[in-house]
């Protein structure tokens, strides 16, 4: 008779030789602006997020919240290699690359209250920004959870079009790497050798659906030869791994040498989304990856061998509490788009 | 003035836009050295390189996103899908993507997609569709489908100036056997603007495509009896010029709706709607529409006769407003 139990899914530790639960910058020459500019982004994303998720249960915010703690050093570190004219889009667990990037957290949350911010007034969820001209912020639509891939090599294409040095990096998470976009994207780039870099932010779960369903490979990367182009696999929550593997990612685009993928290796700490309780997850699992919290592994490191002092690090969430409680001000004072605007805007002129 | 061929008529208008702004290029599978399946762009790519004109492997919603982004970027790419009914493949990329990305962010995606659509020569299922009515349905697309190579001409050009998402579909039935005398020169038909074929008072037929010209015919013949029908040919589905075929149905008191798409949920659908909304006081008749069995297209000629609107069909339901 066939199994009715609920399947479980089975947790596996790192390889040892990626794993670490200490910060170690390695070769990394990072000035001290350099890493106090990584703690405020990193730092003022978890405190967004946990202000997030209260709000939601409160019931203050409309529609599904998606966070992404657990991925802070993935977004901080990729976006910190970037030059201000590449460009990047994000998912739900990047918000980290946002801040980085000087986009306001009052903006933020104005969007996830629905109230009438600028660009999309309404139209579309906080969880999705596109803003070329400011931030380098690309557009695009998750159909299947792939398809910025496609268009991530458009703009590549466009940047090699006009012979420039520029990047695009394309920031994913695992189960998108399933839909057929995720080929067929890769594969004009690699055909063409387009400056488009794959970030592919292993949280080993797609929803509720682990590695294991999702793919028949060990690992996302093992797919690179299928495009003849380089891959890496490193630990995703240290600050310092991410820089140096996406600095190579970068700078292999750049060179025109054409598309990389990056995987590195994470845990997504909420569910889904906050709707989501993540029974799913193996309480060991949880355990280990509580250890390599990316924005406590670096933090200690920052107090630590870093040479930073207490004060001048609370300073800084003290900072960030701040800011949150004036975004929470903001947001909610903020109108509503008009109901009469809402079939404006459908064609360019 | 030059006689062309629907056929040449897409082809210049996408060989002069190349010409006029390099921001122009091409992609689609069998494009550049082969000169497309349907020769359309046969020389391009001797004439604009292979940066312009770009073979893309079989994977159309790999393009069709790439197409978006080089658009985004300020490019204009002109997608060409080999056959319309490989458009589904790409369907996430135009109706979610292309579609929505300027409501969404006020980003615009200057895109064209171009679908060689329609049956007639035994091409069968997946060679054969008219796929018009599942784009029309989507908001922020704009959706055209000349007849003559005058308006393909200048739709084409229209659709590559607009900073819109603009899906072309140039039924491949037409290609070489419709040809007319065009003007020399640059010019464009305005997408949103329908065009009345043939002036009558007694029946507007609407349609627009290949069965323009069947309508024609059919309207030529009728006329020998003393019926005189006026042809409405919309060109432009979306955003629809109602008031070119709601003026039509004031003058005649009487609409038949012809399209070679399958009937249910068939573009004439929406006509119909409009009309019954908008002019049922100037009704005399009930609203009729024509369009293919629904089923797929089969390959077998006496089953794909049998699906298709003809000449015969049209004229039959025309006799019957006629005369009711």
């Amino acid at each position: 008779m066939a199994s009715t139990k609920t399947p479980i899914w089975k947790f596996k530790p790192l390889d040892p030789k990626i794993d670490r639960t200490e910060l170690d910058p390695g070769s990394l020459q990072l000035s001290r602006d350099d890493l106090l500019r990584l703690y405020r982004a990193m730092r003022m994303s978890r405190t967004f997020e946990l202000r997030l998720a209260s709000l939601y249960r409160q019931g203050r915010v409309v529609g599904a919240v998606y966070l992404g703690m657990g991925h802070e050093a993935i977004a901080t570190g990729v976006v910190s290699v970037l030059r201000p004219d590449d460009l990047f889009n994000t998912t739900g667990r990047n918000l980290s690359a946002w801040f980085y990037r000087g986009v306001e957290p009052k903006h933020v949350l104005a969007r996830w209250l629905g109230k009438d911010q600028e660009p999309s007034h309404g139209r579309d969820l906080g969880l999705f920004l596109a803003d070329l001209d400011h931030f380098g912020i690309a557009p695009y639509h998750n159909g299947s959870m792939a398809s910025w891939i496609p268009s991530g090599a458009g703009f590549a294409l466009a940047f090699k079009m006009r012979r420039e040095p520029r990047v695009y990096v394309a920031m994913t998470g695992d189960g998108a790497t399933s839909p057929g976009d995720f080929y067929e994207g890769l594969n004009f780039a690699a055909i063409h050798k387009l400056p488009l870099v794959v970030i592919v932010e292993n949280n080993q779960f797609g929803y509720s659906t682990a590695n294991e369903r999702e793919m028949p490979v060990e690992n996302v990367a093992d797919r690179a030869p299928a495009f003849n182009i380089p891959s890496e696999i490193a630990f995703g929550n240290c600050v310092f791994t991410v820089i140096e593997t996406a600095s190579r990612a970068i700078g292999h685009a750049r060179s025109g040498k054409g598309p990389y993928l990056v995987e590195l290796k994470t845990f997504r700490q909420r569910g889904h989304g906050e709707h989501d309780d993540a029974s799913y997850v193996p309480k060991e699992m949880r355990e280990y990856w509580t250890a390599r919290d990316p924005v406590v592994l670096f933090t200690k490191y920052l107090l630590g061998k870093g040479g930073f002092g207490a004060l001048e690090i609370e300073a800084i969430d003290k900072q960030c509490e701040e800011i949150m409680e004036q975004a929470v001000e903001y947001a909610e004072k903020l109108p509503y788009p008009k109901p009469e605007t809402v079939t404006e805007r459908l064609f360019a002129p | 003035m030059p006689v062309v061929t629907y056929l040449e008529a897409i082809s210049q208008a996408l060989r002069e836009e190349m010409r006029r702004d390099p921001n122009v290029f091409l992609m689609g599978e069998d494009i550049g050295v082969f000169g497309g399946a349907f020769k359309v762009t046969k020389g391009f790519i001797e004439e604009f390189g292979e940066e312009r004109v770009i073979d893309t492997p079989i994977s159309e919603s790999g393009f069709a996103g790439a197409a978006c982004g080089a658009a985004i970027m300020g490019f204009r790419p002109v997608v060409e899908f080999q056959f319309a009914d490989f458009i589904v493949c790409a369907f996430d990329q135009i109706v979610n993507f292309s579609g929505k990305c300027y409501y969404r962010w006020g980003i615009p995606v200057p895109v064209v997609f171009r679908g060689p659509s329609g049956g007639g020569f035994r091409g069968g299922p997946f060679h054969s569709q008219n796929p018009e009515a599942w784009f029309t349905h989507a908001p922020g697309l704009k959706v055209v489908q000349p007849s003559t190579p005058y308006d393909a001409k200048g739709l084409l050009k229209a659709a590559i100036r607009d900073n819109n998402p603009v899906i072309y579909f140039e039924h491949k039935h037409l290609y070489r056997r419709i040809r007319e005398d065009i003007p020399e020169g640059d010019f464009d038909v305005p997408i949103g603007v329908g065009d009345v074929k043939r002036e009558g008072s007694d029946l507007s037929i609407i349609t627009y495509g290949a069965t323009v010209h069947t309508c024609l015919e059919v309207a030529e013949k009728l006329s020998e009896e003393g019926a005189e029908c006026e042809v409405v040919d919309l060109r432009t589905l979306a955003p629809l010029d109602k008031d070119c075929f709601l003026n039509s149905v004031r003058k005649t008191s009487k609409a038949l709706i012809v399209h070679e798409a399958h009937l249910t949920s068939g573009f004439g659908g929406e006509v119909a709607a409009i009309i019954a909304e908008e002019v049922f006081e100037s009704l005399d008749a009930p609203v009729k529409r024509i369009g293919s069995l629904d089923v797929p297209i089969p390959f077998s000629p006496p089953l794909e006769d049998a699906v298709l609107p003809n000449a015969e069909k049209i004229e039959r339901a025309a006799r019957e407003l006629l005369e009711y």
